[in-house]
């Protein structure tokens, strides 16, 4: 089973000089925090301000990339969490055939969001991420740590 | 024939000499030479990149794919051969790249910031190049001692 999930936004985790994207599904019943290194979550952002960066990003790249050969990402999805690590999948449409490519969450959001293509979660991915321990956390996270990002 | 020797000429062909971080800055600093060690260019990365080219040359292959790895990928899946980058311009300090690939029996050329462009040529063990212009344009003899002082200071484990 998978869930759709959307990029609800983007925060700054000040304990551990990270940022955190929030995922969330489509009636905010689960709720997925991917820590992503800065570069990944600056990306991130200007896909979901929609803001062409001066130079093409890595993830622009990415895409031009397969650009060249007309191929489609057909979804991404939030595969597995191992040791507080989460791991994704990219689906792509090729030429004539279907790929599935081991990926980051965070390079798999980043592409998404630029190729317009569905997120989902695992089932499992969900359930293993709802322990206490995160949504103690979560609750103690002010309304303004979330601040410009947003959405 | 002469087009080809003409552009040719034209094109230097660069090593990844190393990556040091620039202590004043959260930039890091890849140090690229040509084959003969007579020329000198550094261009300056965020870390993110200066450590995606890092992994490359030191040859670590990390638990997960990075995002050049997943370019490569992408690239090998695809039956997309990339076959060269290139730095081709300097504006305001700024560098501009180029990846060369061959998709479907065509040539295709991307625009691409040169870190993304080193990382990804490394990877895909392919010739990275720089106009004659743009290394004539790079900074003088101050950016040259300037570099052997950070060298003798900084480049240690992270030569290669």
């Amino acid at each position: 089973m998978m869930t759709q999930m959307t990029v609800k936004g983007l925060m700054f985790d000040p304990y551990n000089n990270a940022y955190i994207v929030i995922l969330r599904d489509e009636d905010n019943s689960d709720m997925l925090p991917i820590w992503v290194g800065k570069a990944e979550a600056s990306s991130i952002s200007f896909a979901l301000e929609g803001s062409a960066a001066p130079r093409p990003m890595t993830h622009d790249l990415m895409r031009s990339l397969l650009d060249t050969v007309d191929a489609k990402v057909l979804s991404v999805v939030v595969t597995d969490l191992k040791d507080n690590t989460y791991y994704a999948k990219i689906h792509l449409m090729g030429e004539d055939s279907e790929y599935s490519v081991d990926s980051r969450p965070s390079d798999a959001i980043a592409l998404a969001l630029r190729t317009n293509a569905p997120i989902f979660a695992r089932e499992e991915v969900l359930r293993k991420q709802a322990s206490e321990e995160l949504d103690q956390w979560l609750e103690n996270l002010k309304p303004e740590d979330f601040g410009k990002y947003e959405s | 024939m002469m087009d080809g020797d003409k552009e040719s000429s034209d094109l230097v062909r660069l090593t990844v000499h190393g990556v040091l971080p620039d202590s004043n800055t959260d930039t890091q600093i890849v140090i690229l030479r040509d084959e003969e060690h007579a020329e000198v260019l550094p261009i300056w990365v965020g870390s993110a990149e200066g450590n995606a080219i890092r992994l490359a040359l030191e040859g670590v292959v990390p638990p997960r794919p990075m995002s050049h790895d997943l370019i490569r990928s992408f690239a090998d899946h695809l039956n997309i051969k990339i076959t060269s980058a290139v730095i081709t311009d300097v504006k305001s300090n700024t560098y501009y790249a180029t990846v060369h690939l061959t998709a479907h029996g065509l040539e295709r050329t991307i625009d691409s910031r040169p870190s993304d462009a080193i990382a990804l040529a490394l990877r895909a063990n392919c010739p990275l190049y720089v106009t004659q212009d743009v290394l004539k344009q790079r900074g003088g003899s101050n950016l040259d001692a300037w570099l052997e002082k950070l060298e003798a200071k900084n480049l240690g484990k992270h030569e290669v």
